[in-house]
C-alpha cells in the first residue's frame, strides 16, 4: 500500500489525550495540593508506575510528565537474561508473569536506559534487587546520583538463607536498608512481598533501619496450568499474580502496614482507576503504582492522577485528606 | 445416567484428550522446529513509525470462513504509518461479565488509506482490518463488539517484512490465522510489482483466509490443506520446488520467502530459501503484554548465555531471519 496522508486524517485519541488540559490548571480553579513526600523527595502527584509495568517506550504515549515519578524495571549487580518461555499469562481478573527481570547490571542501565528515563522530566525511581543482602548497597553505589529514590525489590530469593524471600525475613531486610543507607542520601523505598509472616513486623524493620518509604506489595507467587494438556503454562512454572484479583489482599496488607510504620506507605496492587486509588488511600496509604493495567490501558496511571485531581475539584477540596474526610463524615 | 449418555460422555472426553496430545505434540514441533532458527534482522534501511494508541471506530466485524472473524477499524495513523508485517495490540472491552485483562497482539492483515472526500461523497478515514480466531476469553469477549463501538488500539509496533531493493519475485507462506500476517508483505508486492506467489495453508478449505485478498492483489495462490494432505510439509515442500523449477511459468526461484503460522512452516521456509540460496523472513507469535518491549513477556526462541537476555518478539521481530544452522 502506498501511504498518502488526506484531508481526511483525523488525530488519534493519543494526540486528544496529550492536548487535554488537565483539569485545575484553568484561571480561577481552586489550588489542589496532591504532593506527596518520601524522604527528601516530593512528588507533585501520589501515582506512578509499578515496577516492571513502564519503560521509556511510553514517554510518546502518554504525558508521563502528569505522573509523580517514573519506576525502573529491578536493576542487579550483575548481568541476567531472564526466565524461558513463555513468560506471562492471563487468568480471569489476573495476569502472571514469570518474565524474571532480564538486567543488564548498573552499567548496562546507566549506559543504556537511564538517559531515556531522565529525559521523561519526572523523578526516576531505581528499583534494586539482589539475591544477598550484601548485593544491594554495591548497586546503588554504583548508580549513585542518578536515582531521584531508590526502591529496594526484596521480594527475591534469599541466597543466603535457603530461598526464603529476604523481604519475608525482618532481619534480612534490616540489614539490606543499614547498608544501602550507609552508601546513599536518596530517599529509600522498600518494596515488600505479600507472603510475609507479618507485614508491620517487615514495615517496621524498613523504617527502622532508616527507609524513608515503603512500597506494599509486589506480585503473588502462583501456578498457572494449561486448560487442555494440564501442564504449567509458564515456562518458570511459577510466576507472579498481579492485577485486580490482589487488590483486596494487598488491602489488607497497606492497612496494617500503615498502622504500624509512620513514613508513606505506597500501595500497589490491582490499581485500574482512580477509585482503587482512594480506597488505598482510605486505608492509610500515601501513594499508589499502576502496573498491570497499564498493559491494556497505557494512559491509567495517568488516568488516575487526572481522576484524583478533578474529583478534589468537583468536592471544591483542596487534597485527598479533605476528600477522605468528607467521605467518612457521611 | 444413561448409557447413550456415558457413551456420549466417553467420546466427548476421548475427543477432549485427542486435542490435548495433539496441541502438545503441535507446540513439541513448533518449539523443535525454531531451535536455532532464527535470528534478530539487521537494522531496518529506514525509520520505523511511532506507535500511537487510538480509539478506532469499528467499521465492520463479521464472520470470515467458517472459523474466523474480521475486523476493520477506523484509525488513519496506523494505516498511514504501519509497515508490512507490524501489529497492533488490541484492547478487549468487557463482555457479558467477563473482564479481560491483557491486550491481544494482532498482525494488521491489510491497510487502506483514507480516502479523502468531495463535494458529493464524504471522505473515508485510514482503515486496519484484523482476524482472529475464537481461541480463548479475549477472542470471545471481542466477539461480542459491535459495529460501531470503539476499540483502544495501540501500534504500529514491531519490526516488520522488508524487501530488498532489486526483488522481483517472492515466495510467502501463510498458514490459518498466520495468514495474515504475511498479507501485508503482499500489499507491498503488489505496491512494489514484485511477482508473488503465496501459499494458503489451513486445515479445510473452508477455512482458509485470504483468498479474496490475494485476487485483489495480482497474487498467485498455492492452497494446501490438511484435508487432502497437500499441507504435509513434504508434499508441500516438494510442490514449491516444482512450481519454481526452470520448467515451470516461474522459470527461477523466488528473490526472497516470507512466513507466519507455524514453526514447523518456518523451518520449510528456511529449507527452501538453503535450497535456492535465499534469504527467509519468518513472523512469530508469543504471548505479550505491552507489545513495545518494556514488559519483557515475549522472550524470543533463541538461546543465549544465562545472564544476557535474547530478542523480544515484539520488539526486535515479529519478523525475523530464518536460517538453517550450521551443524
Amino acid at each position: 500500500m502506498v501511504a498518502v496522508r488526506s484531508d481526511t486524517d483525523q488525530p488519534d485519541a493519543r494526540a486528544a489525550f496529550f492536548a487535554a488540559a488537565p483539569v485545575g490548571t484553568a484561571a480561577g480553579a481552586p489550588a489542589v495540593d496532591l504532593s506527596v513526600r518520601i524522604g527528601n523527595l516530593t512528588l507533585h502527584t501520589p501515582v506512578m508506575p509499578a515496577s516492571g509495568c513502564f519503560g521509556p517506550e511510553l514517554g510518546a504515549l502518554i504525558p508521563v510528565g502528569e505522573l509523580g515519578a517514573t519506576v525502573t524495571k529491578t536493576v542487579f549487580g550483575s548481568a541476567r537474561g531472564g526466565n524461558p518461555v513463555h513468560r506471562l499469562t492471563e487468568i480471569p481478573a489476573g495476569m502472571v508473569n514469570s518474565v524474571g527481570i532480564p538486567s543488564r547490571g548498573p552499567a548496562g542501565y546507566l549506559d543504556e536506559l537511564h538517559p531515556r528515563y531522565a529525559a521523561l522530566t519526572v523523578p526516576t525511581i531505581i528499583s534494586v534487587g539482589g539475591h544477598r543482602v550484601s548485593e544491594y548497597a554495591p548497586v546503588v553505589a554504583a548508580l549513585g546520583e542518578h536515582g531521584a529514590a531508590y526502591e529496594l525489590n526484596v521480594s527475591c530469593p534469599n541466597l543466603d538463607r535457603d530461598g526464603t524471600d529476604i523481604g519475608s525475613d525482618p532481619a534480612a531486610i534490616r540489614a539490606v536498608v543499614a547498608a544501602v543507607r550507609l552508601v546513599t542520601d536518596r530517599p529509600i523505598i522498600v518494596k515488600l512481598p505479600v507472603l510475609v509472616a507479618s507485614i508491620a513486623d517487615c514495615a517496621l524493620a524498613a523504617e527502622e533501619a532508616g527507609a524513608d518509604g515503603v512500597c506494599v506489595a509486589n506480585s503473588i507467587p502462583a501456578m498457572p496450568l494449561a486448560a487442555l494438556t494440564r501442564r504449567p503454562i509458564l515456562g518458570n512454572v511459577i510466576g507472579g499474580l498481579s492485577g485486580p484479583a490482589i487488590k483486596p489482599i494487598v488491602l489488607r496488607l497497606v492497612w496494617l502496614a500503615s498502622r504500624a510504620v509512620q513514613i508513606p506507605v505506597i500501595a500497589c496492587g490491582g490499581v485500574e482507576s482512580v477509585e482503587d486509588a482512594l480506597d488505598y488511600f482510605s486505608v492509610g496509604a500515601s501513594a499508589v503504582q499502576v502496573g498491570t493495567a497499564s498493559f491494556a490501558r497505557p494512559f491509567a496511571a495517568v488516568e488516575v492522577a487526572r481522576g484524583l485531581r478533578e474529583r478534589c475539584l468537583i468536592a471544591g477540596l483542596g487534597s485527598i485528606r479533605e476528600l477522605l474526610e468528607l467521605e467518612a463524615a457521611l | 445416567m444413561s448409557i447413550d449418555t456415558l457413551d456420549e460422555r466417553r467420546t466427548a472426553d476421548a475427543a477432549r484428550r485427542a486435542a490435548a496430545a495433539q496441541a502438545r505434540v503441535c507446540a513439541e514441533a513448533d518449539a523443535a522446529a525454531l531451535d536455532g532458527l532464527i535470528s534478530v534482522r539487521p537494522r531496518q534501511a529506514g525509520p520505523r513509525p511511532q506507535p500511537v494508541w487510538d480509539d478506532a471506530e469499528v467499521l465492520v466485524h463479521e464472520p470470515v470462513g467458517e472459523r474466523y472473524r474480521r475486523l476493520v477499524l477506523a484509525s488513519s495513523t496506523i494505516a498511514h504509518t504501519a509497515q508490512a508485517g507490524q501489529f497492533v495490540m488490541l484492547t478487549v472491552p468487557p463482555s457479558g461479565g467477563d473482564r479481560i485483562l491483557l491486550p491481544r497482539p494482532m498482525a494488521i492483515h491489510r491497510r487502506r488509506a483514507a480516502i479523502a472526500g468531495t463535494p458529493e461523497r464524504p471522505g473515508t478515514p485510514g482503515t486496519i482490518e484484523l482476524i482472529y480466531g475464537i481461541v480463548g476469553r479475549g477472542t470471545r469477549a471481542l466477539a461480542a463488539v459491535a459495529v460501531g463501538a470503539t476499540l483502544q488500539v495501540t501500534g504500529p509496533l514491531g519490526r516488520g517484512f522488508e524487501f530488498a531493493a532489486g526483488a522481483a519475485s517472492a515466495l510467502l507462506i501463510g498458514r490459518g490465522v498466520g495468514i495474515c500476517g504475511v498479507m501485508g508483505a503482499a500489499e507491498d508486492a503488489a505496491a512494489l510489482g514484485i511477482r508473488t506467489t503465496m501459499v494458503l495453508s489451513g486445515q479445510r478449505p473452508e477455512q482458509l483466509l485470504g483468498r479474496a485478498d490475494c485476487a485483489e492483489l495480482g497474487v498467485r495462490v498455492l492452497e494446501a490443506t490438511d484435508r487432502d494432505g497437500s499441507s504435509a510439509l513434504t508434499t508441500l515442500a516438494a510442490r514449491l520446488r516444482d512450481h519454481f523449477d526452470a520448467s515451470t511459468p516461474e522459470r527461477t526461484p523466488p528473490d526472497v520467502v516470507m512466513v507466519c503460522g507455524a514453526g514447523v512452516l518456518a523451518r520449510l521456509a528456511a529449507e527452501l530459501g538453503a535450497f535456492w540460496g535465499v534469504p527467509v523472513q519468518a513472523s512469530l507469535e508469543a504471548h505479550m503484554a505491552c507489545g513495545l518491549g518494556y514488559c519483557h513477556g515475549c522472550a524470543a526462541p533463541v538461546r543465549t548465555d544465562a545472564s544476557v537476555e535474547g530478542p523480544l518478539v515484539c520488539a526486535d521481530g515479529p519478523v525475523f531471519d530464518a536460517r538453517i544452522p550450521i551443524v
